[in-house]
């Protein structure tokens, strides 16, 4: 049940003015019917909601329509709200078994604590103090997908703590974590996603956390945006770990190898960074600053950046195939070598994408996707200043 | 409801497995008396699989070069082509691929404790006697004569059958163990009673009907030169080759009489007639042999009936005859032949061969005995259980029926062996039910094939030097084929199971007692059988089309090959289920990424359904057990769950087991090696691998996961069937 009135309201549906830009931008519309400005329509829970229960839920919440809409209209909040209208009998099952979001509610109900043993030796983490690195679902996307796609998901944690801990910053890792709950929040659980959020919230704050890093988009976002209203007493700042690497770049704190290590890259802004935090400009000081690393841009980047096919582990199919197919192609283009991505699941999706052509034998771009941490902080240098040190210890 | 009923299929002793039973086989295979699936082989000749043709024929026809050479082929009267452009030749194919294929024979099963004693050596008896020692049982086979066959020795001329051929097919049944003593007559009734009392457990009289019948004519027996046929050809095939002078005369209208004919001429007979006493149409000799008589010179003369044999100095000149006109029909359906007085004429002949039917030689039978025994100059026996008045004494073939022909005597005995393993199993008559009628509609395709003719098998023409060399030549290689490929292959599978030694699918065929060959149909056949209760499901996997994305690892994983591609080289392209082959094991829906594969009847509501059932009434429930259908244990138990095969288990399902409340999730399942649809028990294992992976990410005890893909469902009530 949801109120669908109150949620056209606060989403400001209600000012739609039926121009049709957001279809004319949505980069489903018109595969097997897909309209935004139909889904918009939906005025109640009723039968119409069923009707479109298809178009609700494959709707990428990429927020591209919501670049152009001149009313200003936050259509994906919207098919969020949505969304959690949808009987069971509607809601479409998610993909790969559903495991990740059975997994992530059963961390929930078993209450244990996390196995942090994929922590190498050389990195150093707190129990209790100010910055926390916010590491999610990495551990569980290794499970699924290391021995299927070659994606070492860990591998980005391990990288950003390294980064972290050549910063002079022994984050804080909470072994009480419990994945940030995007994927139940987006497909309309709505109370399975407040039960994450306190519990996470209770764990951090238990830890003494003011500041949360995460190398993930969609953590990111959710904890930024979506996280005060369900815990509305517990406000971290909450960064994606670009964000905070930008920041130490201006401060000088960076330090980047002398060696420099020639590479072409692109870069996929993920849909919650760039167009849904308007973090577009932090990656790209960086990749400027990166000896030997020349960027090129994608035809459509930065705000205007496709999206990679699938938001989390939500929906998946021929659509999300073909974006993923165009936006490799549309990497492949630039004559980068690799394309960067600050998301996990950009990384893994693109990944899935490419094995696929492998095994199909298809051609397919010669181009490697790796992550943005990865990527960087195999280029920091291990020296830290005692400045450096000094500063971290100040920020509040 | 029960995990099974979601998919009935009454026909099949597995659950979901569903037998194809000849519903609607062609009408070839149905003509023949023996069961030959005459499809099959035509078929397979057609293929070029000559080997596995042979061993079908040889499956139901012991003498596959003795019937592709004399039998009168009922199944080319039956076939399809028949109004429409011509049969197929089939015993010519028949004669080809005995001839040309190797033969594999096949080993007896283990010895059994029981003796079974055959009487007489022709093809009833043959039939018989294979059919038990195949099936483990001692067989002894007493021959009276000195060489074995029977009628096919003694009876049918070596031009059409030669000897060294019958040689070599008999050596092949006798290398399975039967004992064959020749020379060996139970002439009396003491020595057959004597034989139940020397430890045979069972005795099959197959004597046949070998004793040709008198014309029954003044002069017959009295005059030199007046011969029973039958023996003249008996003499010859032992190799009497005693010239013939004069002018013969053949009475009758069979293959003994033409055979008489033929041998006639090629002993030197200055010519030969065939004397019949109905016309052409009704004379009993195939088309054929009658066609290859008048290419040697022999004539015919119709509605002549003998009236007496007349002669001089003790020796035959000739036999009286009246012309005769066809009147009402007897009580065989043909016309009698009504004589026309006035008419009396003598044909003038040397050497008269009567060849006018014949007798069963029952003079081992006492008086005494003969009411109970003896029926209408035939031996007596139970139309179903084929035991005579004799206990434990059987009767089959010629020596029951009167003269038939070959493959009916093959037929009865194969009806022998199995009512006297019947017998020995049980202790008393095995009286079998008949099956249901084979429905036998049958008409040419449409539109119809064109027109093309059958391609006759070539004789030789007969030559001084080699007379008795076989008229009737083998197809050459392409001949066959092509004939064979005008086989247009009426109906549907008719369970020859030609495909089973070679198929790689081992899950597609169950060998088992009580059905010894079932071969499961995809299943997506099953909703279209007759006799299916209304609303089976049938068990297949359904995809959303919507959903897919095209990346192909149900193409990789299916073990049936349903799936495909439908445009590989696309980005978007989308796969396609062939509904036909899909046996709904359920393997390709963990597999699938987007779930877009569901096995219908075991969906994802059902299995909601299933662990409200068992968690319903408990928080928390001991163990769960997924299994399959194909592993033993009680199904009535709400805490087991069965899939058609564990291989449609994933991670997910696993994990939302242990969320909902179980202690521990035991996966059995049929094993590596068991499993009926090939990697399933592996695939189970690999989500089992990453349930466990996840649940040691959150600190939780990973082994209260088990799986034990080798083992079948543990044994949970104490029943004690384990697999």
């Amino acid at each position: 049940m949801v109120d669908v009135t109150a949620l056209r309201r606060q989403t400001g549906v209600q000012l739609c003015l039926d121009c049709g830009k957001c279809s004319a931008l949505c980069p489903l519309a018109g595969f097997d019917g897909f309209s935004a400005a139909g889904v918009v329509t939906i005025r109640d829970d009723g039968a119409r909601l069923a009707r479109l229960a298809v178009p609700v839920q494959r709707c990428l919440t990429c927020g591209y329509c919501e670049l152009r809409c001149p009313q200003g209209v936050h259509f994906t909040d919207f098919v969020m709200g949505l969304r959690a209208g949808l009987s069971d009998d509607l809601a479409a099952p998610c993909p790969h078994g559903q495991v990740l979001q059975t997994a992530a509610r059963l961390e929930i109900d078993a209450a244990g604590s996390r196995d942090l043993s994929w922590l190498d030796d050389d990195l150093a983490v707190a129990e209790k103090g100010e910055i926390a690195l916010f590491v999610g679902c990495l551990p569980l996307f290794d499970a699924l997908f290391e021995s299927t796609l070659g994606v070492r998901t860990l591998d980005i944690a391990r990288a950003a703590i390294r980064a972290l801990n050549g910063l002079g910053i022994e984050p804080v890792l909470v072994a009480e974590e419990r994945c940030c709950g995007h994927d139940l929040l987006w497909s309309g659980d709505r109370d399975g996603f407040v039960a994450h959020a306190e519990a996470n919230a209770a764990s951090f704050r238990e830890r003494g956390v003011e500041r949360i890093l995460t190398t993930c988009a969609e953590c990111c976002r959710t904890w930024r945006l979506d996280y005060p209203d369900a815990v509305p007493e517990y406000r971290p700042k909450v960064e994606h770990i670009v964000e905070f690497l930008d920041e130490r770049l201006g401060t000088g704190d960076l330090h980047f190898g002398t060696e420099p290590e020639e590479a072409v890259v692109t870069y996929q802004d993920p849909c919650r960074l760039g167009r849904q935090l308007g973090v577009v400009e932090a990656p790209r000081h960086l990749l400027d600053s990166l000896p030997g690393v020349d960027l090129v841009e994608m035809s459509r980047c930065g705000w205007e950046a496709a999206c990679c096919g699938t938001a989390g582990f939500l929906h998946c199919d021929a659509d999300s195939r073909r974006l993923q197919a165009e936006r490799l192609g549309e990497a492949g283009a630039t004559g980068a070598e690799t394309l960067l991505t600050a998301c996990p699941k950009c990384l893994v999706h693109f990944a899935c994408a490419q094995a696929e052509d492998r095994r199909r034998g298809r051609s397919s771009p010669p181009i490697e996707v790796q992550d943005f941490t990865v990527f960087t902080a195999a280029r920091l240098a291990a020296a830290t200043s005692p400045e450096a040190r000094e500063r971290t210890e100040t920020l509040t | 409801m029960t995990d099974r009923s979601v998919a009935a299929s009454v026909l099949s002793p597995e659950p979901g497995a569903l037998p194809i039973r000849p519903i609607a086989p062609a009408p070839c295979t149905v003509a023949c008396p023996a069961g030959v699936n005459v499809k099959a082989y035509v078929s397979l000749i057609a293929e070029r699989r000559l080997t596995e043709a042979l061993a079908v024929i040889r499956r139901r026809c012991p003498l596959p070069s003795v019937c592709g050479r004399v039998c009168h082929a009922p199944c080319e009267a039956a076939c399809v082509r028949t109004d429409h452009d011509a049969p197929l030749a089939i015993r010519a194919l028949k004669r080809f691929v005995a001839d040309a294929a190797p033969v594999v024979a096949p080993r007896p099963a283990p010895d059994r404790d029981q003796r079974v004693a055959v009487i007489g050596s022709g093809p009833a008896g043959i039939t018989a006697a294979y059919d038990l020692r195949l099936l483990g049982y001692h067989v002894t086979v007493f021959e009276a004569e000195d060489d074995s066959g029977g009628m096919l020795r003694h009876g049918i001329a070596s031009y059409r059958l030669p000897p060294d051929v019958l040689d070599a097919e008999l050596e092949v049944l006798w290398q399975t163990g039967i004992e064959l003593r020749t020379g060996h007559r139970i002439a009396s009734y003491d020595q057959l009673e004597g034989l139940l009392r020397e430890g045979y457990d069972a005795v099959l009289l197959a004597v046949g009907a070998q004793r040709g019948r008198r014309v029954g004519i003044p002069g017959e027996d009295t005059l030199a030169g007046v011969e029973d046929a039958l023996a003249f050809l008996r003499r010859v095939n032992d190799g009497d080759r005693t010239p013939v002078n004069g002018r013969v005369l053949v009475i009758g209208g069979g293959s003994t009489a033409i055979e008489a004919a033929r041998t006639a001429v090629r002993l030197g007979a200055s010519s030969v007639e065939v004397l019949y006493r109905r016309s052409k149409r009704e004379m009993p000799a195939g088309i054929e042999e009658v066609k290859g008589a008048a290419a040697e010179g022999i004539e015919f003369r119709f509605l002549l009936s003998p009236v007496r044999a007349v002669g001089q100095h003790g020796r035959v000149a000739g036999i009286e005859c009246l012309e005769v006109r066809l009147g009402k029909p007897d009580a065989n359906g043909r016309p009698r032949p009504v004589p026309i007085p006035g008419t009396e004429h003598v044909v003038p002949a040397d050497l008269v061969l009567a060849a006018v039917g014949q007798e069963v030689d029952l003079d081992m039978i006492p008086d005494s005995l003969a009411t109970g025994m003896i029926a209408d100059d035939r031996l007596r026996a139970d139309h179903k259980s084929l035991m005579t008045r004799m206990w434990g004494v059987f009767g089959a073939g010629d020596a029951v029926t009167g003269p038939a022909t070959v493959i009916e005597a093959i037929a009865a005995g194969h009806r022998a062996a199995e009512s006297i393993r019947g017998y020995l199993e049980r202790g008393f008559p095995h009286r079998p039910t008949p099956g249901p009628a084979a429905l036998v509609e049958r008409e040419l395709p449409d539109p119809p094939p064109a027109r093309s003719p059958r391609i006759e098998p070539g004789t030789a023409p007969l030559r001084a030097g080699a007379e008795f060399a076989e008229v009737e030549q083998p197809y050459d290689v392409d001949a066959a084929l092509a004939e064979a490929a005008r086989c247009l292959r009426c109906g549907p599978c008719e369970e020859c199971v030609v495909c089973a030694p070679g198929c790689d699918r081992r899950h597609l065929l169950i060998s088992d007692a009580r059905a010894p060959w079932v071969l499961r149909v995809p299943s997506g056949f099953a909703t279209g059988l007759p006799g299916l209760p209304a609303g089976t499901l049938p068990l297949r996997v359904e995809l959303h089309e919507r959903r897919c994305r095209g990346c192909g690892l149900c193409v990789d994983v299916c073990p049936f090959d349903a799936f495909s591609l439908d445009d590989p080289e696309r980005a978007d392209s989308r796969v396609l289920l062939d509904e036909t082959r899909c046996r709904g094991c359920g393997l390709c829906v963990p597999v699938c990424p987007t779930a877009a594969l569901e096995v219908t009847g075991m969906s994802r509501e059902w299995w909601q359904r299933r662990l409200d059932e068992i968690f319903a009434e408990h928080e928390s429930v001991g163990q769960v057990t997924l299994t399959c259908t194909g592993c033993a244990g009680p199904d009535d138990r709400a805490d087991v769950i069965r899939f058609r095969c564990v291989g449609q288990v994933d991670a997910g399902m696993l994990l939302e087991l242990w969320r909902r409340g179980a202690g521990t999730v035991a996966v059995g399942g049929c094993g590596d090696t068991g499993c009926r649809f090939g990697p399933g028990a592996v695939l189970a294992g690999e989500q089992v691998a990453i349930a466990r992976t996840m649940l040691r990410m959150f600190g939780a005890d990973a082994e209260r996961i088990t799986v034990d893909p080798g083992a079948r469902a543990p044994v949970l009530t104490g029943r004690g069937e384990g697999g």
